[in-house]
């Protein structure tokens, strides 16, 4: 879809509800990374380290070389005489390998992630395994922009540390992808206008399924596929049905019919109530009781408020149907027969 | 038609502005990220590069080392327009001495542009302001007279360079700004996908907006002239295609109504 690959060296964006498999595209691209032997850095904000490898124990892919750096915040202690130090002070990157149980927050020191704190541990280890190794990082994940956003930046100028942290991962000259959620379309988050591109997954319930499908929004300097592709998530993790297309009206033609049809039921309902209205007075002035009939009636009009229009019609056609066959037998000078039992309303229980 | 007016260098957009723009003006070129405003500027230098005029390009979203890479597709011949590279460095933390963009760089010819990314040095940063950019340009078009500049974007330098200061009138000053330089200038201002259209293109004295849509078969791209003071345009919405070549606007068939969307 992106006609061969992304450009190298860039930072790009994918976006996506949660859910959509975000992470595991950028899973897949550290591995494909790993397989040609380059290094590749995780950086996690969101999910401790040993939750995300479990997550990803089911694909099956070697992911022993890639090094977790964990930049999860850790409790917050909330007394005030402990402090508090920079997660940047404390590095901690790891083989997937090592990875073991949750970090525990520390008794005495409670680690908050800032910016600043990410951006230094991320040069630290960037040079640090340089030297180490003679090979930089070629791919880096930072999943994702959003926790930094919402936890690391509280008082500060978010547009400008997200544009100095790009500037800094472009400067790294490596290829990174960063995992943001979109919050608000009607916002532009900085991190998209500025990124090199946005791949976007789309996720949406059709009937009782859950769909996914992936796009390319933006590529710069580079044509690429402009179609919404469908995806299927297995446990060779993402496949992308390059030819498939996915059909948007559906969706939209589906919700429409849906709102129609609720319109007709709702009428329905509403005539079915005022019919049983004129009986009920009907049967007043004939002095048959149907208090138990109001109270059904009632009850369809709070089914119908709640807009829950099966059980509304329900409600409504059987205290029709009661009350049609009491007024029958009144006029016939039959006595009433004994009152069925009403089902007691919803939230009553015997 | 032609009353003075200088030609954009998008086959099919000078129809639609019944000729080109007035120059000596700003214009807007608003759109969606990925709908093709740096490649509409980049054409609208290259006009003027062929034409032997002096262009300048401020690039404060993308580095400039980026955006000739990504033009090298086209196969234009963009050596000579001049970039001027203003990108904020790195933000640090520890006091190091910021140092104003105005003090120190200069625009630099594309062809000599380096293809790899310049570092923040270690002991100082830049930082771009609108102020600095402000002063900066006033010296370059003192040192030099040029004829067509595009800002890209106008949407980074309200979130990256206007801390200190109202964003509404700044921009209207720097506009102001522009227009007494004397320079034609196209600013890229990026619009959110939906919701309202930033103040930036109610100043402006012509907003060129380019669009894109989704649906089965792809993004459909259409460009339309929001607004011209000082000139008849027309009122068409219409579809265009970013080729080999660049941007081309279908509007061949002259006036006439394209498809209803």
């Amino acid at each position: 879809m992106l006609g061969g690959g992304l450009i190298p060296r860039r930072p790009y964006v994918v976006s996506g509800p949660t859910g959509s498999g975000k992470t595991i595209l950028a899973m897949h691209f550290l591995a494909e990374g790993l397989g040609r032997g380059e290094a590749g850095l995780m950086v996690t904000l969101d999910e401790p380290p040993n939750e995300v490898k479990s997550n990803l124990s089911a694909f099956g892919w070697n992911l022993d070389r890639l090094k977790m750096l964990d930049a999860t915040p850790d409790i917050k202690a909330h007394k005030r005489q402990r402090s508090v130090i920079d997660v940047g002070t404390t590095l901690d990157v790891r083989d997937m390998e090592q990875v073991g149980e949750i970090r525990q927050s520390s008794g005495i020191r409670a680690l908050e992630v800032s910016v600043h704190g990410i951006q230094k541990m991320l040069k630290q280890e960037y040079f640090g395994h340089l030297e180490r190794t003679k090979q930089p990082y070629k791919r880096i994940v930072v999943d994702s922009l959003t926790a930094l956003k919402m936890f690391s930046m509280q008082g500060e100028d978010s547009r400008i540390m997200i544009q100095s942290f790009l500037r800094f991962l472009s400067e790294l000259e490596a290829t990174c992808l960063i995992v943001s959620e979109r919050l608000k379309p009607t916002v532009i988050e900085t991190e998209f206008f500025l990124a090199r591109g946005e791949i976007r997954f789309h996720k949406w319930l059709d009937g009782n399924v859950i769909r996914r499908a992936i796009s390319i929004e933006k590529y710069r300097g580079s044509r690429f596929d402009d179609r919404i592709r469908p995806i299927t998530i297995t446990n060779a993790g993402i496949t992308v049905d390059s030819q498939g297309s996915v059909s948007l009206t559906a969706g939209r033609l589906a919700k429409l019919g849906d709102a129609y049809l609720e319109q007709r039921i709702g009428d329905e309902v509403s005539t079915v109530i005022e019919r049983v209205m004129k009986l009920i007075e009907e049967a007043n002035k004939m002095r048959v009781s149907a208090s138990d009939v109001e109270h059904g009636i009632s009850r369809a009009m709070l089914h119908l408020h709640r807009k829950n229009y099966q059980k509304a019609l329900k409600t409504a056609l059987n205290a029709q149907s009661v009350l049609r066959e009491r007024l029958d037998r009144a006029k016939q000078g039959l006595p009433p027969p004994p009152p069925r039992a009403v089902p007691p309303p919803p939230g009553v229980r015997k | 038609m032609n009353d003075g007016k200088i030609k954009t260098g998008t086959p099919g957009l000078d129809r639609m502005l019944h000729g080109g723009f007035v120059p000596h003006r700003p214009y807007i070129v608003s759109g969606a990220p990925g709908s093709g405003k740096t490649v509409l500027s980049m054409q609208f230098l290259l006009e003027g590069i062929q034409g032997g005029e002096r262009c300048l390009f401020v690039a404060l979203e993308e580095p400039p080392n980026e955006i000739k890479q990504n033009m090298r597709s086209f196969r234009w011949p963009v050596d000579d327009i001049e970039m001027l590279d203003g990108n904020s460095d790195v933000r640090r933390f520890e006091p190091t001495p910021v140092i104003e963009i105005s003090t120190e760089v200069e625009p630099v010819k594309m062809r000599e542009i380096e293809d790899r990314i310049r570092k923040t040095p270690d002991f100082e940063s830049h930082e771009v302001t609108v102020h600095s950019l402000q002063q900066l340009l006033k010296n370059t078009f003192i040192k030099r007279r040029y004829e067509r500049v595009v800002v890209d974007s106008m949407t980074a330098l309200k979130y990256f360079c206007m801390r200190e200061f109202e964003e509404t009138l700044t921009t209207q000053s720097f506009m102001r700004f522009l227009a007494e330089s004397k320079v034609t200038s196209l600013l890229t201002v990026e619009l959110p996908e939906s919701g309202d259209v930033p103040p930036e293109t109610f100043l402006a004295r012509g907003e060129v907006r380019l669009h894109k849509l989704r649906d089965e078969t792809g993004i459909k791209r259409f460009i339309s002239v929001e607004k011209y003071k000082g000139s008849s345009h027309d009122e068409f919405v219409y579809p265009f295609e970013i080729r080999e070549s660049g941007i081309v606007v279908l509007s061949a068939e002259g006036g006439k109504a394209p498809a209803p969307l």
